[in-house]
């Protein structure tokens, strides 16, 4: 519980600094064109974010960021697997402008939801497939790319929900690549269960892309779905064990 | 043309489309549920479904009660009993 504290305690501190720091910013990307405002606006949440994993969380969590997509990428859609409200934070590792497809409430929420909506979030409970596929494509010609946790809700666990399909409907409608992502280690955090009993490492992994041609080799998006899904699994798999394993060998 | 080539018929859309396993398609899964298909999954299996047995379901009311895989069986047998052209337009 008194790790939870701290940590929540860190994160105020650092959201404090962090307004502080960029308020002015802030203040004047509002006199901005909208289009231009949602591109500061996503950088200054992209900083926020590496501020928290990488500075506010560092006394008690370090995080662990590998990428095996193989060279550049190019902007797309990257799949997650969710466990943890800490995964919107942890996602700010990939370095790049993205958005991120939320649930209703997120959006609603004072501090958070304000900016999401500044920087052009996507509600998923908002509008039908056809509207959210503009969104989409219209974000992707900017060079955005989009981050999607497609089980909908945390798992809270390490297993995994069931994957919706639109946005694997999407990628293939609008060719775009799908990164899937692994995230291990943050499905206690941040609870009061949360202890150092773990290696007190999180796990972000990015794996190799499904290009459009790939996908093309699936019969559907379900299949599709279903192969990105298998593929997230077995990774965060690997990677709890590697986590377990972290943590049994110093005591040998 | 019997209920058994039917169902034959309905779980190879499953196999090609789905990429489910055969053993896996037995008349009590729900498709939902235990094949996690959504809405948007399920207008790919309602294309499906049109295409292998050339019949329409875009205003048919029955679609929205499908639950398990028995429903959809129970769905295309009653359109092939209506529709006897249906069956003789089938691939052997």
């Amino acid at each position: 519980m008194w790790l939870s504290i701290l940590i929540y305690s860190l994160l105020v501190l650092s959201s404090l600094l962090f307004c502080l720091i960029f308020g002015l910013p802030y203040l004047l990307s509002l006199a901005l064109p909208e289009r231009l405002r949602g591109r500061v606006i996503r950088y200054i949440i992209l900083v926020y974010g590496r501020m928290i994993v990488y500075v506010a969380m560092r006394p008690c969590i370090r995080v662990r960021f590998e990428d095996l997509s193989g060279g550049p990428r190019r902007p797309g859609i990257y799949v997650f697997n969710h466990r943890s409200s800490s995964d919107p934070f942890l996602v700010s590792v990939l370095g790049e402008e993205i958005v991120q497809i939320v649930n209703g409430w997120p959006m609603r929420l004072k501090f958070y939801g304000y900016f999401a909506r500044l920087g052009e979030y996507i509600d998923s409970t908002a509008g039908d497939y056809a509207s959210f596929a503009a969104q989409i494509r219209m974000l992707n010609e900017r060079g955005v790319s989009i981050v999607a946790f497609p089980e909908g809700t945390r798992s809270g666990g390490r297993h995994m929900n069931a994957f919706r399909s639109g946005i694997f409907h999407i990628a293939r409608e609008l060719r775009l690549p799908i990164y899937p992502g692994c995230i291990a280690g943050n499905e206690e955090m941040p609870t009061r269960r949360f202890k150092f009993k773990k290696s007190g490492t999180i796990m972000v992994r990015l794996l190799p892309p499904i290009v459009p041609t790939e996908q093309d080799q699936f019969p559907s998006a379900y299949a599709l779905k279903i192969a990105v899904h298998r593929r997230i699994r077995q990774e965060t798999a690997k990677m709890d064990k590697e986590l377990d394993d972290a943590v049994i060998q110093p005591g040998k | 043309m019997t209920r058994d080539r039917l169902i034959e018929l309905i779980n190879q859309i499953f196999v090609d489309q789905f990429e489910l396993e055969p053993e896996e398609l037995t008349p009590e899964k729900r498709i939902f549920e235990d094949f996690a298909l959504d809405s948007l999954d399920i207008v790919d299996l309602i294309t499906g479904l049109q295409r292998k047995f050339g019949i329409s379901l875009r205003d048919n009311k029955d679609v929205q009660q499908i639950r398990t895989l028995q429903d959809i069986y129970d769905l295309v047998e009653k359109l092939a009993r209506d529709n006897p052209d249906l069956i003789a337009k089938l691939p052997e």
